[in-house]
């Protein structure tokens, strides 16, 4: 057999495209001779045919064209060409609705063969048509498919009917298959046959349940007592895949007492030895969410399950042993203790891919404590020193972390120093970040550091992250550092070649500390630092340099206080992951939540399209750009990126204030008004861009007053007595639902505040201000001046009853125009005063 | 849900697309194009083996010269979409004697496509991987034997029962002339060792293989010399355990054939096995491993390009064993100008490529030992002070007959109601893992 030609897309017309067009004709003449013919041997030589039409197909070379002639062929009783065909027929038929009509005579007349094998491949094929005209058609064939006495055409029968709700979804309701598959699940002998019920009515009915109250009934009498029983006493007759799907059911179920819940332990515990890590992780997932209550119990399964927990990490692909790892990592933030003595475990071996060893290094930073620290600490040091650089890097931040976990800090400290000894320019770098965050905890080692510090040469840090390091501490310690302010002169003088803003910033702030410790040195860098400052064309670093040069004309003491108060240590660094996160996370075990470490409603395809639904449903407003539908699949591309790049700004953006760890804080943490003044600027100077009509504060507050509109003037309404629950949950589909069930109970427009005006420029602030008043936003989008924002929030307490607000701000006009709709309509006033209470806070 | 995978890709190294199999539209028509811009064409390339490009999450594992890409639109299980990407390699390397790469894929798609189609896969749901069953119904043959000869046009009669039958992983009615069984325990030992000779870490990664070719529905029983097997034992028996060494299995994993329940009460391992081929368990040790090599490097730097090199290697092992295949791979500065050696046994060679010196030993007696000493001269530079990056030394080996964890097969029965004899056949191996030594 031949090989398949080297492939051309046929999206890209290229050179070699004729001869693969006279190639095809070549096919289809070959085909026409061979249709008729009963010659012995005719079948092989279809064969070989049918290969070489497959072959092209699989590169990309559009075959569509011989559609009609490989049907004409088709009616053949060898299997081997009739599979070929099917394959053929399953991927072209889409594309062309009108020959595939052809192929539904010879598939049904199959799904009459004798051959339950035929039978089943056929019905297979007719499901895979995807056309949605030729539905009709289908009904019938699955039908009588699923009362097959052959167990493999109601496997393929339980599949199909899936695929037909995906082709049509009314058809098949219609039809009543769902009920079909429940009684099929319900008394087939056949395992498979069960499974594939299963996983069909858990797709079909979760869809369903957003659209009609009975099919999220029957959502939830999947995890009915007498069904999980059912499955779970015949879990063994399951192949592992399936035991998989069921194990996943299962960590859903609430059992009614705890006998129950040993008892399912007991039932499942001799899965832990399954050969399948699949099948292990699966059964760790019901071990945990079931004794979630029992907390003793709970810390024996952390036990239980640590030994096969290892095992699949040391067994198995790399690529496992990541999966593998990420779930060991999310545990070990629940229970540190747990793997504490298994620390060897996690030494990196030389030849694993890098993904791994960060995993493995990130583990052995969470496990440390006093009895390993002293361990783990000598073998990280190791990697700084002999691996490749970006986990040497890795491998340096954790010894900084562990430092920071107040483990054996003294020791840390010394080695750490050691590595700025090394003159690696990467590893001094990555250290001198730690130091200064070090220091920052424990002022107390600032002798040691400096000494050391003051030795290395500027010239030899290039990072603007490490330089920025370097310089805090000169402003910082200067009073112990006899050349600091020679140094940072000299730093001054090369303002030009540094290009980072972050250095500048750390620099002009460094210079004015060190010139209040030591005046008459640092008096000539000051005043070169502060006219680069104000020459400079970056907004922020010619805001800083001019606040820091009208301080200095205002007064110099007042000036002194603000930018050299007396400093405490830092305690504790902000956590980046809140634990209601991480509590979502686990919820999702065995899933790749655990592994892009964020709840699944933040990243799957299915939500964001939720997102679309709603804006198309409600509003004028476009949440997402284009049309996806309508542009082609390049153009498709593209918006994804352009989707994805968004996603990730707005993370960072987010994540900016909260981790004050990172190096731009530092500096400010001492100077919070200047930070807030300086940040403040290039916010106003945002808002006055064309388009936007120039707006000032005063005058407007003073209009507002005027008409008694603003509510800065009369008194923030005191919040009324309504708790809101701080976790509440709602995806987009229940919301969607809700919104569109549920008749509006308040309807209000007001003025907003301008100084909220001023932080809509970044409406993701709002988002999480209004987080901070327990009010969750599923949706947002809109161009200035106009947004809109979807929330909602769920009384704390019992009956718990849910909010949804849409809330329209236009920002040139500064009004707020907010709908509230409420499972509970009584309270809607209630929750409309809190709402605008919240709001108006908003930019405080 | 466990994986609803929206398409599966097989792309070789350039990215050409050698199998694609598309199971539901909720993905664009050319994830393709996606993969082969995001991750093939960028740095990150094995940075990380799942990646989000829009609402998608990619799966991608390489195996020898092939990507294998899984699509997936929802919150998918990770670890049981790797775990069937590696199940469904070794059903293609059952398929294709034992080759899965490049050219094995281009001679066989159509089989791929069978096998990805057909069990499986429904509608992107792992079905059976179980090669034994799938050879019954799957009608084309790899590619080795000719293609013209006629494969078995009709399956055996009752194949789809088998297919979804409650012993999945034997069908009835085989007879062999002669019964035999072959059980191999394979140990792989992994060992880091610290440049001051202090043993960091070291472990045991097991596995039982075994080759069934017996007829009937044979019950089989199998004893080690482990732990809680032999104290389980001399309970029921009520009679003192026998002195002698027992092993402790830190963790054990069966064979779906094996009864977990029976073991769990009795701690015996008794199973029905498939015919043929199969891993009946793993499992992991690492208290009391007894390392079969000792591995004393001293490295001197004399000036600036000059080093000495000495390794000293012990076999520890009993005497009338002997090791095969030894390769110590001492590493050597990137800069290496020239390099002379002198060995005790085998050969020595300066691997540029590797960055290192690789000695080569093809039978190593156990209780002796073996010395090399090279002397490496490097070009002088100016760019680097110290020599950046020191990997460990790393070894490989096989010992026959020998077992790290000392794990002893005591007994294994076969039973079979029509009573037939059977030979048994037991080996030992221990190899290489990941075996590495710090200088």
């Amino acid at each position: 057999m031949a090989p398949p030609p080297q492939f051309q897309r046929s999206s890209s017309p290229s050179p070699s495209q004729p001869s693969g067009k006279s190639e095809i004709s070549d096919l289809k003449l070959q085909l026409r001779q061979l249709a008729g013919s009963r010659a012995p041997g005719a079948d092989d030589a279809k064969r070989e045919l049918f290969k070489k039409v497959i072959s092209h197909m699989t590169v990309g070379v559009d075959v569509s064209s011989l559609f009609s002639e490989m049907v004409m062929c088709s009616a053949t009783s060898d299997i081997v060409l009739k599979k070929m065909c099917y394959l053929y027929v399953g991927n072209y038929a889409k594309g062309n609705p009108d020959l595939a009509l052809l192929t539904i005579n010879f598939l049904q007349r199959d799904c009459r063969d004798e051959d339950p094998m035929i039978r089943g491949l056929a019905l297979r094929s007719l499901c895979s048509l995807r056309v949605t005209n030729l539905v009709e058609y289908l009904v019938g064939p699955l039908g009588s498919g699923l009362k097959d006495p052959n167990a493999y055409v109601r496997t393929v029968a339980a599949m199909g009917v899936l695929k037909l709700y995906h082709i049509s979804a009314s058809a098949c309701v219609d039809a009543d298959f769902p009920s079909m598959l429940k009684r099929l699940m319900l008394n087939d002998p056949d395992s498979q046959v069960v499974a594939n019920c299963l996983s069909s009515l858990q797709e079909i009915w979760s869809a369903e349940a957003n659209t009609s109250e009975e099919a999220a009934r029957e959502r939830e009498a999947l995890l009915s007592k007498p069904l999980v029983y059912h499955l779970l006493n015949r879990i063994k007759e399951f192949n592992e895949w399936a035991q998989c799907l069921i194990l996943d059911l299962i960590s859903n179920y609430i059992p009614s007492d705890n006998d129950e819940i040993f008892d399912i332990m007991n039932l499942l515990e001799d899965r832990l030895q399954h050969a399948n890590g699949a099948v292990v992780l699966g059964t760790i997932k019901v071990f945990l969410h079931l004794t979630l209550s029992m907390a003793d119990v709970h810390q024996q399964v952390y036990e239980r399950i640590k030994a096969p927990l290892l095992t699949l990490m040391s067994s198995g692909s790399p690529e496992q042993s990541y999966a593998v790892l990420s779930h060991l990592h999310l545990l070990v933030m629940r229970a540190p203790v747990l793997f504490s003595s298994d620390y060897k475990h996690f030494y990196c071996q030389y030849s694993e891919p890098s993904y791994v060893k960060k995993l493995k290094l990130e583990m052995l930073t969470a496990i440390a404590n006093e009895s390993n620290t002293f361990e783990i600490v000598t073998e990280l040091c190791e990697y700084a020193a002999n691996v490749d650089v970006s986990i040497a890097r890795e491998a340096i931040r954790a010894v900084g972390k562990i430092a920071l976990q107040q483990f054996d800090v003294n020791a840390i400290v010394d080695r750490l120093l050691q590595f700025l000894e090394m003159e690696k320019d990467y590893v001094t770098a990555e250290t001198l970040v730690l130091v200064k965050d070090l220091l920052r905890k424990y002022p107390q080692w600032s002798h040691d550091c400096i000494a050391v510090v003051g030795n290395i040469s500027s010239k030899n840090v290039q990072e603007p992250k490490a330089k920025s390091a370097l310089i805090w501490m000169l402003g910082e310690y200067s009073q112990d550092m006899p050349e600091a302010p020679y140094i940072l002169e000299n730093l001054v003088d090369n303002w030009d070649d540094e290009h980072s803003s972050e250095v500048r910033l750390h620099l002009l702030t460094a210079v004015m500390k060190c010139f209040f410790k030591r005046p008459p040195e640092t008096q000539n860098a000051l005043g070169a630092a502060l006219a680069a400052g104000l020459a400079d064309f970056r907004q922020d670093v010619h805001d800083r340099a001019l606040f820091y040069y009208r301080l200095l004309q205002y007064d110099e003491s007042t000036a002194e206080r603000v930018v050299n108060p007396p400093k405490q240590a830092v305690s504790v660094f902000a956590d980046t992951q809140s634990s209601e996160l991480k509590d979502r996370i686990f919820d999702e075990f065995n899933s790749l939540s655990v592994i892009y470490q964020k709840p699944s409603y933040m990243f799957t395809g299915k939500e964001h399209r939720g997102l679309t639904d709603i804006s198309e449903e409600l509003g004028n407003l476009s949440v997402e750009a284009h049309p996806a539908a309508e542009a082609l699949p390049a153009q498709i591309y593209e918006a994804n990126d352009v989707d994805l790049l968004l996603s990730t700004s707005e993370k960072e953006e987010v994540r900016g204030p909260v981790n004050n760890s990172s190096a731009y804080r530092a500096p400010d943490y001492d100077s919070t008004t200047a930070a807030l003044v300086s940040s403040q600027v290039p916010l106003e100077a945002d808002l006055s861009i064309p388009g936007l009509p120039a707006y000032n504060p005063q005058v407007s507050s003073a209009i507002d007053d005027l008409l008694g509109l603003g509510l800065s003037v009369a008194p923030t309404p005191a919040p009324p007595p309504l708790a809101l629950n701080p976790k509440a949950a709602l995806d987009p589909g229940s919301f969607q639902r809700k919104w569109s069930q549920l008749a509006i109970s308040s309807s209000q427009e007001f003025c907003i505040e301008p100084r909220a005006v001023v932080a809509l420029a970044t409406p993701q602030t709002l988002l999480r201000h209004m987080q901070g008043h327990h009010i969750q936003c599923i949706a947002s989008g809109g161009q200035p001046p106009s947004f809109k924002f979807f929330f909602y929030a769920q009384r704390a307490g019992q009956p718990p009853s849910f909010f949804l607000v849409e809330c329209l701000v236009n920002s040139s006009s500064a009004r707020a125009q907010v709908k509230i709709k409420a499972d509970d309509g009584a309270a809607a006033g209630d929750f409309s005063a809190l709402f605008q209470a919240a709001l108006s806070k908003f930019g405080e | 849900m466990p994986v609803a995978a929206s398409a599966i890709y097989f792309l070789n190294l350039r990215g050409d697309v050698l199998i694609n199999r598309l199971y539901r539209d909720d993905v664009g028509g050319n994830m393709v194009d996606a993969f082969r811009m995001h991750i093939m064409q960028t740095k990150e390339l094995g940075t990380c083996p799942v990646r989000q490009i829009g609402g998608c999450s990619f799966f991608y594992m390489r195996i020898s010269n092939v990507y294998l890409v899984i699509v997936v639109s929802s919150n998918a299980n990770v670890a049981c979409a790797f775990k069937f990407v590696v199940e469904a390699v070794a059903l293609f390397k059952s398929y294709f004697g034992g080759q899965f790469d490049e050219d094995s894929i281009r001679n066989n798609f159509v089989l791929i496509y069978e096998l990805l189609d057909g069990k499986n896969y429904g509608f992107g749901y792992p079905q059976n991987l179980s090669p034994e069953i799938l050879k019954l119904y799957i009608t084309q043959e790899g590619v080795r034997s000719p293609f013209s000869s006629k494969p078995t046009d009709k399956p055996v009669p009752n194949a789809t029962l088998q297919v979804t039958g409650a012993v999945g992983w034997r069908r009835e009615g085989l007879v062999y002339k002669k019964n035999e069984v072959f059980l191999d325990i394979v140990e792989s030992v992994n060992l880091l060792m610290s440049s001051k000779g202090s043993v960091l870490r070291c472990d045991v990664t097991g596995k039982i293989l075994m080759k069934c070719f017996l007829s009937g529905m044979p019950d089989l029983k199998l004893g080690l010399n482990d732990k809680v097997g032999l104290e389980k034992e001399s309970q029921l028996k009520s009679r003192p355990a026998k002195s002698g060494k027992t092993i402790e299995l830190d963790d054990v994993t069966f064979h779906q054939c094996v009864n977990l329940t029976r073991f769990n009460s009795e701690k015996t391992v008794s199973f029905v096995p498939p015919d043929g081929e199969f891993e009946l368990m793993k499992y992991r040790i690492t208290e009391g491993v007894n390392l079969p090599f000792r591995v004393l490097p001293t490295i001197k730097e004399l000036g600036r390009t000059r080093m000495e090199v000495n390794v000293k290697v012990k076999s520890v092992f009993g005497a009338k064993m002997f090791a095969l295949g030894v390769v110590v791979k001492v590493p050597v500065p990137k800069q290496t100008a020239k390099t002379s050696f002198q060995v005790t046994s085998g050969r020595a060679k300066y691997n540029a490529a590797l960055n290192c010196i690789v000695w080569k030993i093809r039978k190593f007696p156990g209780q002796t030992e073996s010395t090399m000493s090279a002397e490496v001269e490097l070009i002088s530079t100016m760019a680097e002070k110290k020599s950046s990056t020191k990997p460990p030394i790393q070894m490989e080996f096989q010992v026959p007959m020998f077992t790290a964890s000392g794990l002893r097969v005591r007994f294994l029965k076969v039973w079979e109601k029509s009573g037939y004899n059977t030979v048994e056949w037991v080996r030992y191996i221990t190899k290489a893992g990941s075996y590495e030594i710090r200088c």
